[in-house]
């Protein structure tokens, strides 16, 4: 199966003479919406005057001293609805392309080998983080500055979470999760492998360190009851990390059904078109007023052909057969298809850890214990994994600094 | 983040930084000196005062812009402080007083001898820690101001000398462009007691036109002036005379100014000997806070420049500035073209065809250009027409019986 169109970047990056005209769009504004509005404290009115005044290594350091995780947020970030949600220039044509101009910067930083993250002289403490994903290496990237010691306690083989096991090569690919995550281990943050924390494990950590941080993220997929047992069925989640992990040369069958209408549903559709999936139907819960995912991921898999059909509830399945009904309409349809992905949600899997319980997705600090990323308040999004994990060190630092 | 000591001695008083802002509108009252101190900026020249109180029109300003850049070039038709010369003193005093570590200087302009000594002697009083002699705005009312003096080294060199005798402070003379040479006026102001020279003030312009009412730009009741022109397109005129100030008079110290913008304009005019820089335009259209990015990106320069002190970067290019007979004529350069980067768009065939030497030979088929070198001399207009960057310096080929014993990988290119 072709799976080069998977692994490359889906639309070429700026070039120095296109990162200038697009900075050059930007109106350079009073009080700038685009700096009000990034859940990770970004300031893309100051990295892209920079740009405008051709200081590069000056927006890099923007970028990367404020967000460990610079070169991925710029790539996977749904920047309309955040940065380029209120900026002024739409007010002419269209939005300044912030995403894009980030990953310029960050690719410039790159490129002249500039080491932007900092620690702090050791104070001595220490602290657990559970979970190498975007939360985990962000608060292990922050408390190293704040000057602790941190180790990342991993299950898996490699680092980086859902960065590394969820989105798609296309949108992230596994040589920018290497780089992002070498920065911060070049800056002292240790990060052990293959490691699941249990509790036995996690009171091991209590004793040896001063804080341990809880960033599990919601690494498993739902499964409706009524497709459980269906050996036609996979989540979008596993399915997704299998994609990515053979770098998309997996075999597919000519029909594919996906259930869910969010940002992985948008990833494993396109996933799917990418890979050459001739007919890719997406049946979504919400109808379209409703919806979830970026307008732009969700016009980007409509342009590659999928078939996205808004606001029907699955209500029976045999086999490969799901009929659905519409929720306000009377309208029912039927889908056949050789392979059914579902995306309609995830959930935590706590491995048996005792001192923590979720509801609704999330939790709450105990103790000497922190939370970050997706089981931490708020979205569940990169950006607010980078936001909580910035959070999550200061709370520490508070806590354990009596600030 | 990088953090470099930007701090320079010029003319004996110590600049945290390089950038200040220059006499003009920037620098017009109490608030705005006081907000460009905080945003960062190392100095500021207090717009000019005089007994004269400038009586303005409006509007005032005009631009010029080249394709999608609305504002290469602008023009001014302010004068000099339109505010009473004892607000002004009262502004520079207090000033001093909550800026006590930036540097503030005073701009004066005086119509003879005894309001240049008196001048000097009010700013001295009032804490100026240095004096700019304005003698070269170029939309003075009165003749006896303005570029008027700065074209005539007699006049400059008798008001350096009252000036001298009003103040001990460090002084520089403010240069005029409208000139052929600068320097018998630099000279001259040199002579009469300057310690340093500024350049360069607005070259006198008109900007554009209306076309339907038949008059310059901006119109004042029908009619409009020649006024001075700054910004981005003087910077190479401005360069030009950095270069013939340190060239004719090597120990020169030079306030750079026209068109800086960028870090990489600051630059510029530091290799070409400024050792400080002046600022107006670009304020004028971006704020104070351009200062930020100037600063961090010249830190950054430094560091890559392997210095510590900015003082070491001070006039670094002079030497490689020579008259046009003594520049090596032994050789040509061709174009080396990335076919790869190349999108075919055909704009190099056109100017080489229309503006050069019909060199560059075109490839229908596959819309490619090629370098016909038996035609090309090596001007290389291709390379700075190129859209995309796809055609740098390429082979060396020295003129018949020119080589010598020369070697190509010699050459520096």
């Amino acid at each position: 199966m072709d799976n080069c169109k998977y692994s490359q970047p889906f639309e070429e990056p700026l070039s120095l003479k296109t990162v200038d005209e697009e900075a050059n769009r930007c109106l350079l504004c009073l009080d700038a919406p685009c700096s009000q509005d990034c859940p990770a404290g970004t300031d893309p009115a100051k990295f892209i005057r920079s740009v405008r005044f051709l200081n590069f290594m000056g927006a890099a350091e923007t970028v990367r001293e404020n967000n460990p995780l610079g070169a991925i947020c710029a790539r996977v970030c749904p920047t309309e609805r955040y940065c380029q949600k209120g900026c002024s220039r739409s007010g002419i044509d269209r939005p300044i392309e912030i995403g894009k101009i980030q990953q310029f910067v960050t690719d410039y930083e790159n490129a002249h080998g500039m080491k932007i993250l900092k620690k702090s002289k050791a104070n001595g403490k220490k602290v657990a983080i559970v979970g190498a994903g975007p939360a985990g290496l962000t608060a292990g990237a922050t408390l190293v500055k704040l000057g602790y010691k941190a180790e990342i306690y991993e299950a898996s083989e490699k680092a980086g979470g859902y960065l590394r096991y969820g989105i798609p090569e296309y949108r992230l690919s596994d040589e920018i999760v290497d780089s992002e995550i070498k920065r911060i281990e070049d800056v002292g943050v240790k990060i052990h492998l293959g490691v699941k924390v249990d509790q036995k494990k996690l009171d091991e950590l209590k004793a040896n360190y001063d804080a341990v941080v809880l960033a599990l993220g919601s690494n498993k997929g739902k499964i409706l009851p009524m497709f459980e047992k269906n050996a036609k069925v996979v989540t979008a989640v596993d399915f997704l990390a299998e994609i990515k992990a053979k770098k998309g040369a997996v075999k597919l069958p000519d029909q594919v059904l996906v259930i869910g209408g969010g940002d992985v549903a948008m990833d494993t559709v396109t996933t799917l078109k990418l890979l050459g999936v001739k007919q890719v139907s997406d049946v979504v819960y919400e109808t379209f007023e409703e919806f979830k995912a970026s307008k732009k991921e969700l016009q980007g898999a409509q342009k590659l052909g999928v078939s996205i059909l808004d606001g029907y509830i699955p209500e029976k399945v045999e086999g490969g057969i799901v009929s659905f009904k519409h929720r306000y309409k009377e309208s029912r349809l039927s889908i056949a298809a050789d392979l059914i992905i579902l995306a309609v949600g995830q959930f935590t899997d706590l491995n048996g850890i005792t001192d923590l319980t979720i509801e609704k997705g999330e939790g709450k600090d105990n103790g000497k214990i922190f939370l970050a990323g997706d089981i931490a308040h708020g979205e569940k999004t990169v950006v607010y994994a980078v936001r909580t994990g910035k959070e999550v060190a200061y709370k520490i630092d508070n806590f354990l600094e009596g600030k | 983040m990088v953090n470099k000591d930007l701090s320079i001695t010029f003319l004996g008083v110590k600049f945290p930084n390089p950038f200040c802002l220059s006499a003009s509108p920037v620098g017009n009252c109490y608030d705005m000196c006081a907000k460009a101190y905080d945003v960062g900026w190392g100095g500021v020249v207090f717009k000019t005062i005089g007994f004269f109180i400038a009586d303005e029109v409006s509007p005032r300003f005009d631009k010029i812009g080249k394709e999608s850049t609305p504002f290469i070039g602008f023009k001014n038709m302010e004068q000099i402080a339109e505010h009473p010369l004892e607000d002004n003193l009262r502004d520079i005093r207090n000033l001093k007083k909550k800026y006590p570590h930036q540097v503030l200087i005073a701009s004066i302009m005086g119509a003879n001898e005894k309001e240049w000594e008196d001048l000097a002697r009010l700013a001295t009083e009032a804490g100026a820690d240095m004096l700019e002699l304005n003698f070269s705005c170029p939309q003075m009312t009165s003749h006896a101001m303005g570029s008027d003096v700065g074209s005539s080294p007699e006049l400059c060199q008798k008001y350096c000398t009252a000036v001298r005798r009003g103040s001990k402070l460090p002084f520089m003379a403010k240069m005029t462009p409208n000139i052929t040479d600068m320097v018998p006026v630099a000279k001259a102001c040199l002579d009469g007691g300057a310690d340093g020279i500024a350049a360069i003030n607005t070259v006198k312009s008109i900007c554009s036109l209306d076309l339907e009412k038949h008059i310059g730009m901006p119109i004042v009741d029908g009619k409009s002036s020649i006024s001075g022109y700054s910004g981005k397109a003087v910077k190479p005129i401005a360069l030009r005379f950095m270069q013939q100030l340190k060239q004719a008079i090597p120990d020169v110290q030079i306030s750079g100014i026209g068109g800086i913008e960028t870090w990489v304009d600051a630059a510029e005019f530091i290799l070409l000997g400024a050792k400080t820089l002046q600022v107006t335009t670009g304020i004028m259209e971006y704020g104070y806070r351009i200062v930020e990015d100037m600063k961090n990106g010249l830190m950054h320069y430094m560091e890559e420049q392997g210095v510590d002190h900015l003082e070491d970067l001070v006039g670094l290019a002079n030497k490689n500035i020579i008259p046009a007979e003594q520049l090596d004529r032994d050789y040509k350069v061709y174009p080396s073209i990335d076919l790869d980067k190349c999108i075919g768009c055909g704009r190099c065939v056109i100017s080489c065809y229309d503006g050069a030497h019909q060199a560059m030979e075109w490839d229908k088929e596959t819309r490619k250009p090629k370098c016909n070198h038996d035609k090309c001399v090596g001007c290389l207009l291709c390379g700075h027409v190129c859209p995309v960057g796809a055609i740098s310096k390429g082979e060396i080929e020295f003129k018949k019986g020119r080589q010598g014993n020369r070697k190509k990988e010699d050459i520096i290119l």
